[in-house]
């Protein structure tokens, strides 16, 4: 219970930032603002419906996490881990290409990553691992 | 892989639930078990057979060419 109620902590925090951000920095809602804002909420998205998951296998008196939610993480993580150097490698090539600015490459980054986590997790999902 | 869980399930008169519970994971683990989504572990695989009072190669079927 304890880690759903950080969950759902994080994600509120998530989405709270995002507010304040979005009403102080004036955005001029070009494609790069529009993209990050989205990404920003898919992942806090991600986030509650994780939490909200958690929150009514609580209430079932299931366990939160067990061997086969294990199993997805993992192979999530593994799976976006691969990719997101793919990501990097882009990343920079695009740097090169476009002199992005530093903190644009490093947000860009952490947000692909947080991304392609989140992909890679409802593709592991949809998929199941029986397969293996 | 096969498995009989479904099959066993319904004979047994438990529900998915009920059998999540009885052997300690999550409602979603039974739904991707009887769909064949997912291996179980040994252990897993150990308590459901359990539960069903079979031997593990009565309730999951191995292939040989698998």
């Amino acid at each position: 219970m304890k880690k759903t109620l950080v969950m759902f902590f994080v994600a509120a925090l998530v989405i709270l930032s995002v507010i304040v951000w979005i009403f102080h920095a004036k955005l001029t809602w070009g494609t790069q603002e529009i993209l990050m804002v989205s990404g920003v909420v898919i992942i806090a998205g991600f986030a509650l419906i994780l939490g909200i998951k958690r929150l009514l296998s609580h209430l079932r008196k299931e366990p939160a996490e067990d061997e086969f939610s294990k199993k997805i993480m993992t192979r999530a993580s593994s799976l976006s881990y691969y990719i997101s150097l793919y990501l990097w490698l882009m990343l920079m090539y695009l740097s090169d290409e476009t002199g992005l600015e530093c903190h644009t490459l490093i947000g860009a980054g952490i947000l692909g990553m947080a991304l392609v986590f989140f992909f890679s997790w409802i593709g592991v999902k949809l998929l199941g691992t029986g397969h293996e | 892989m096969n498995n009989r869980i479904r099959e066993l399930r319904a004979r047994h008169n438990l529900s998915q639930l009920e059998l999540a519970q009885k052997v300690g994971v999550r409602r979603e683990t039974i739904v991707f078990l009887e769909k064949g989504r997912y291996n179980p572990s040994l252990r897993l695989a150990h308590d459901i057979a359990l539960v069903f009072g079979l031997p593990i190669e009565e309730v999951f079927l191995f292939h040989d060419h698998e």
